[in-house]
């Protein structure tokens, strides 16, 4: 396994290389950029005209200039941006990450979720009624147009029922005599979310092995009560007590976006679901589970869920990969400053070192979770384990 | 005393092409620590009697007709929860791709208990593992085996361990529906023999199915032939053997090698078995028969088994054509 990994990481760490050079190649032959239009500005004397050139290392061949970045980028230093000097583009990937992060981690939790459940149930009932119209509706928003759904739902929640907010990602006469910056805020719903999350895997999978049922869900049940309980306490202690409202205001205006990018994004868990799970429901060893006496829902969760699930975990992880770029048209239509909106804008404005940034960014994301799905795959699929040893 | 009583049993499958009728009016009776054997070309039902018993014939299958007496008690029309009782614990089942019968990312041990759970929720963890291990040893695998994942056994190996699965809920009645076919020969003879084996130590009943008659001569005490959907013939082996009265059964045992006795001339099936969509009361044989006699021909006499001898029945038409 270690081997395994080992060669898995050193083949990531080429193939990033090779990511580096080839999106630093392609930025540099887009014609014209914000720089050049820097310097063509009538009020800088021909002096600074040169350092700026020097400081930036402009007047450099692109080889040299490839071969300095990623020496530079291995460093950790990414320049500075061309638009918002001097801030850097670590700068201002840190304050909008997050904020992506939260938002599309919600979507994609509850996507899942809902789409594997959802799956499983319409492959279970093949052939009756409620199947047919699940199906057909789960194929239409899969389909569906997206800019048109989500102006729809903004229209609907926002303008007609004015339920929900719109075009803010906070009220921001709420944030004036705020004692933390949003990004705070995000941050600790992240890392929260995170706990939660994890102690939810490890509650799973520490009771995996218990063998009576009704034991195992007992303790799953109250395990997660505990987490709930713990939870609130959490939130109303000390310094996050204080942070609590802010939240609150955050997380009401993450409904809407989340509930418009969930129904798409549900929808293609919960078709690829259905397919694998109809496919493996032909297999001998569902006529044996049958034969064996046990319950349909222990057949269809235990046996032909569990062996559905790999596809499906694959292609989510593959999903949450595009979570950055893919989220370019959400943050657009609901005005949600974040990744999205920071990519489009540093290569709209050619502000190069900022793009490359966030593109090398996403890179690392992309490889990070490509590395998660062979190792979760191996987990899994004890075949894979096996073969993966030598 | 009778464990399983079949009256009558109609099964047929729902196509775009018309009703498949796979099982058509089979009766036959099974005693208790019998070993009762039933014959037959691919594709003349066997398997969809085994399927009817434990009612998972195919969702297109419906029992149309016929009663299964288990235990003195009718199991058709049970419903969901009262058949769940009788799988496994009553009548067990190797199945026809035995190999394929297991969940690839569950350990082999662990598909075991889940069954002895489902009937046995007393026992303990320890309980059903020690009795796995003892099922293991009869069936001659090591108790390391519990803790592996089926694909890493072998295929013997695995066929093995479904038997422990199949004897592992006590059941009254196993039925083997070609538990060897997918194995090499070696490892046929051996599985064979285990099989024979638990039989005799545990005094279970056993169906066992086949295509090639000579293992049905090998492993039963009675017997029947199935052609198109319909037993044709049946009764004790040896009778059956010694003395063939149906022309398929002799067909049968004409195109199989026989390891004693004299070397005679292999024949081959000729002709293909019948369509089963929308089929006439009549035996369906005549087509295939190599003398037909008048009732061959004229199609005229429905199909019934007639005694023609103690233990031993064949079908009406053909009592007369060999
Ligand atoms: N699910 C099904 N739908 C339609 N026809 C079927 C189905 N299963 C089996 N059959 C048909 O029923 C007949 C008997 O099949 P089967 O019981 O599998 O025979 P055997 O086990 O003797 O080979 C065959 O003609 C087969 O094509
Ligand atoms: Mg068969």
């Amino acid at each position: 396994m270690y081997k395994y990994v080992f060669r898995r990481v050193y083949q990531l760490i080429i193939v990033f290389f090779l990511f580096l050079v080839s999106s630093y190649v392609l930025f540099d032959a887009i014609p014209g950029n914000a720089f050049q239009n820097l310097l063509l500005n009538p009020d800088l004397p021909p002096e600074a005209y040169e350092q700026v050139i020097k400081l930036y290392g402009l007047d450099k061949p692109l080889s040299e200039r490839v071969i300095l970045y990623i020496g530079n980028f291995f460093q950790g230093d990414f320049g500075y941006s061309y638009k918002h000097f001097p801030r850097t583009p670590i700068e201002l990937i840190a304050e909008r990450l997050p904020r992506t992060l939260m938002l599309f981690a919600m979507v994609n939790i509850i996507a899942f979720y809902t789409g594997f459940l959802i799956g499983k149930i319409l492959a279970w009932r093949r052939g009756s009624k409620s199947e047919t119209w699940i199906t057909v509706t789960s194929v239409f928003s899969y389909t569906i147009f997206y800019p048109w759904w989500a102006l729809m739902m903004l229209w609907f929640f926002g303008y007609k029922l004015n339920w929900l907010p719109i075009g803010k990602f906070l009220y921001p006469e709420k944030w004036y005599d705020a004692p933390y910056d949003s990004d705070v805020i995000f941050v600790s719903m992240i890392k929260f979310t995170l706990v939660v999350s994890v102690v939810q895997i490890l509650v799973y999978i520490y009771t995996r092995n218990i063998e009576s049922l009704s034991l195992r869900r007992n303790v799953r049940f109250i395990s997660l009560s505990i987490l709930a309980i713990l939870s609130i306490l959490y939130w109303n202690s000390g310094d996050l007590a204080i942070q609590k409202p802010y939240a609150m205001d955050i997380a009401y205006h993450m409904i809407l976006p989340i509930f418009t990018v969930t129904v798409v994004a549900f929808a293609g868990t919960a078709l690829l679901t259905r397919t694998t799970m109809m496919e493996v429901m032909k297999d001998d060893f569902i006529l044996t589970a049958r034969a064996k006496g046990l319950s349909q829902k222990r057949i269809r969760d235990r046996h032909a869920a569990r062996n559905a699930l790999l596809p499906v975990v694959t292609s989510f992880i593959f999903t949450i990969v595009t979570i950055i770029d893919g989220s370019v048209l959400t943050e657009t239509i609901f005005s949600w400053p974040g990744m999205g909106q920071l990519i489009l804008d540093a290569v709209l404005e050619e502000d190069i070192p900022v793009a490359m940034a966030s593109f090398s960014f996403i890179g690392v994301f992309a490889l990070i979770a490509h590395f998660i799905a062979d190792i979760s795959y191996a987990y899994l699929d004890p075949r894979i384990r096996i073969q993966s040893q030598g | 005393m009778n464990i399983l009583e079949v009256k009558d049993l109609d099964m047929s499958y729902r196509t775009i092409d018309g009703e498949v009728e796979a099982v058509k009016k089979v009766s036959f009776t099974v005693k208790e620590g019998e070993s009762f054997g039933i014959v037959g070309e691919s594709g003349c039902g066997k398997t969809s009697v085994a399927m009817s018993l434990l009612q998972l014939q195919a969702d297109n299958g419906k029992i149309t007709n016929g009663e299964i007496i288990f235990n003195g008690k009718n199991i058709v029309g049970l419903n969901e929860a009262e058949l769940r009782e009788v799988r496994w614990s009553g009548i067990s089942i190797v199945f026809q791709g035995a190999m394929n019968s297991w969940n690839p990312v569950v350990k082999i041990g662990e598909q075991i208990r889940e069954a002895m759970r489902e009937h046995y929720p007393d026992k303990t963890k320890d309980e059903n593992t020690k009795k796995i291990i003892e099922l293991f040893d009869i069936v001659g695998l090591e108790s390391s085996i519990i803790d592996r994942f089926p694909h890493e056994l072998s295929g013997g190996m695995k066929q093995r361990a479904v038997i422990a699965l199949a004897l592992s809920c006590d059941p009254k009645l196993i039925i083997a529906d070609e538990p060897t076919t997918a194995l090499d020969v070696v490892i046929q003879d051996q599985i064979l023999k285990e099989i024979r084996k638990v039989q005799d130590v545990l005094g279970l009943s056993l169906i066992y199915i086949s295509h090639d008659i000579a293992v049905i001569a090998e492993m039963t005490d009675n017997m029947a032939v199935m052609y198109a959907g319909s037993i044709v013939e049946m009764g004790k082996t040896s009778k059956v053997f010694s003395d063939p009265k149906h022309a398929y059964t002799r067909m049968l045992l004409e195109s199989t090698p026989s390891i004693v006795g004299p070397k005679k001339k292999l024949r081959s099936l000729d002709g293909e078995p019948p369509s089963l969509i929308n089929t006439d009361p009549y035996c369906l044989f005549s087509y295939r028969c190599p003398n037909p006699d008048d009732n061959c021909q004229n199609r005229k006499i429905e199909m019934k088994l007639t005694k023609i001898d103690t233990d031993h029945y064949v079908d009406k038409c053909c009592v007369n054509c060999g």
